[in-house]
């Protein structure tokens, strides 16, 4: 009987805790795992596992910096780099200098609150997204320095994340406004346009979508939403094909009945299990279903977690390395570390 | 032979036409100089704001001639391209259809270079959407 336990309870924060990321360069070859999250209470923590007791300690505190909530951190793929969006209305990044944390840029730009940031897989660019209903593309220069490469305009509401494909630098965004929305640069001179609306006339979302993550191989996407269900969708193997153009996603299944509140976090692991976390407290893991029928469902159920934290879940993600570990973030002010036994 | 009592019969009708039509007077003079008030505030407004891009636009373009490096050349692309939105600007036909997206498109531009030369520029007429709503963030 597969079991997702409960490794270690972190407490730390002295607000909700809103998200979390873990550290790409980590969980392999020694170094320990670490994450950063970031909470309510204005601040960012890292954590880092000991590797004999294997439990987690916080590290650092990154404070002073944000006046207002941290919504989202996310790692450069180097994990050299930390970016942290913030209501403040700006983005930070980080830069541990000496095992010590230093801000060595401020993203200005979004006229209010900043929810979420994300790194291309070169590390080249940065994206963020705020409630003035716009997504900002920057570009990383030399010396720390970011310039504001393109603002796209197109969501009707607030902006809730921004997603980059795992392999193509191909933006995704979801919103309070249900679509999700897919982002490419069509031509050569920082002309990036929307190739791609996705909502209820695609078999959409019918409220807001929270949350997007991709499978391993990319051709998958998966996304949750406030109307409590998860939606799988699909592509050609290749996201932007050469000279062939981009290649359009379509609604592949909606996975209903699961949550009974609002799910706000989505996560794919890289062996094909994906996490939801939600406003009922509680986690559920769904894979590939091997018997599906040609009609039937293509993901089932694993396991649920009900009562995995007191209060809302805001954030599941999968830890990198080979035995992947889950942590997940919520209002009750705790992070959670857990082991899938299989 | 009239009867005697036909004016009176038509008094309602008389009144009722009388009223309207001194009501029709009266909306047709508030209304043109409720309309004169609006024009010279909203003509005023976009005046202002077209005049605050201008001023930017012609310092940041003299910075350029100065010292062609000082900004980078995204920037430079930028202010180049406030500049013809500036100059497309229909000021004299306040009911083009482009008005709007012209006004929106530069409010993008302006933002995209005070962000890439680090400078905490506001037009002071800017409508705010933060002081509209300060709810719970989520």
């Amino acid at each position: 009987m597969t079991e997702l336990k409960e490794i270690q309870r972190l407490e730390g924060h002295t607000d909700r805790v809103w998200s979390l990321d873990w550290n790409p360069a980590t969980g392999h070859a020694g170094i320990p795992l670490v994450f950063a999250s970031c909470s309510g209470d204005k601040t960012v923590r890292i954590w880092e596992q000991n590797l004999s007791t294997r439990l987690w300690a916080c590290k650092a505190v990154l404070e002073e910096t944000h006046t207002r909530t941290v919504r989202s951190c996310a790692w450069s793929p180097s994990g050299k780099l930390l970016a942290t969006a913030s209501f403040d209305a700006t983005t930070a990044i980080w830069e541990n200098i000496g095992g010590d944390f230093e801000c060595v840029s401020t993203l200005e730009g979004h006229e209010n609150e900043v929810k979420s940031v994300c790194w291309n897989a070169s590390g080249t660019l940065l994206a963020t997204c705020s409630r003035d209903k716009s997504v900002w593309i920057w570009e990383v220069l030399p010396g720390n320095e970011f310039e504001c490469v393109s603002v796209l305009q197109g969501h009707a509401q607030d902006v809730k994340m921004v997603k980059w494909h795992p392999t193509e630098d191909i933006l995704f965004s979801c919103s309070y406004d249900n679509t999700v929305k897919v982002w490419a640069d069509e031509g050569d001179s920082d002309d990036w346009q929307c190739v791609q609306s996705l909502g209820e006339p695609n078999n959409g979302h019918t409220s807001t979508v929270w949350a997007i993550s991709f499978n391993a191989g990319g051709d998958k996407m998966v996304t949750c939403s406030d109307d409590l269900t998860l939606k799988v969708w699909e592509t050609e193997n290749k996201g932007m094909q050469s000279g062939g153009g981009f290649a359009p996603w379509r609604h592949l299944c909606t996975l209903t009945g699961y949550h009974d509140r609002t799910i706000f976090s989505v996560h794919w692991s890289r062996e094909g299990i994906f996490a939801s976390g939600a406003a009922d407290n509680s986690i559920r893991l769904f894979v590939d279903d091997n018997e599906s029928q040609v009609d039937g469902p293509l993901y089932k159920l694993l396991l649920k977690k009900e009562k995995a934290h007191d209060m809302d879940i805001n954030s599941v993600q999968w830890s990198p390395g080979e035995k992947p570990i889950l942590a997940s973030a919520s209002d009750d002010g705790t992070i959670k570390v857990w082991e899938l036994i299989p | 032979m009239d009867d005697l009592f036909d004016s009176s019969l038509n008094l309602e009708d008389t009144h009722y036409k009388e009223g309207y039509d001194e009501g029709y007077s009266y909306g047709l003079d508030t209304g043109k100089e409720e309309a004169r008030q609006v024009g010279l505030k909203v003509g005023f407004e976009v005046g202002e704001e077209l005049g605050f891009y201008r001023g930017c636009v012609d310092i940041w373009t003299s910075a350029i001639w100065f010292d062609p490096t000082c900004f980078s050349p995204r920037a430079k692309t930028v202010i180049g391209q406030m500049e013809e939105l500036i100059q497309k600007y229909p000021l004299m036909d306040p009911e083009n259809v482009q008005v709007q997206e012209i006004m929106d498109n530069l409010r993008l531009k302006f933002k995209m270079v005070c962000s890439s030369l680090h400078v905490k520029l506001e037009y002071n007429g800017y409508p705010k959407s933060s002081t509209e709503a300060n709810g719970i963030q989520f």
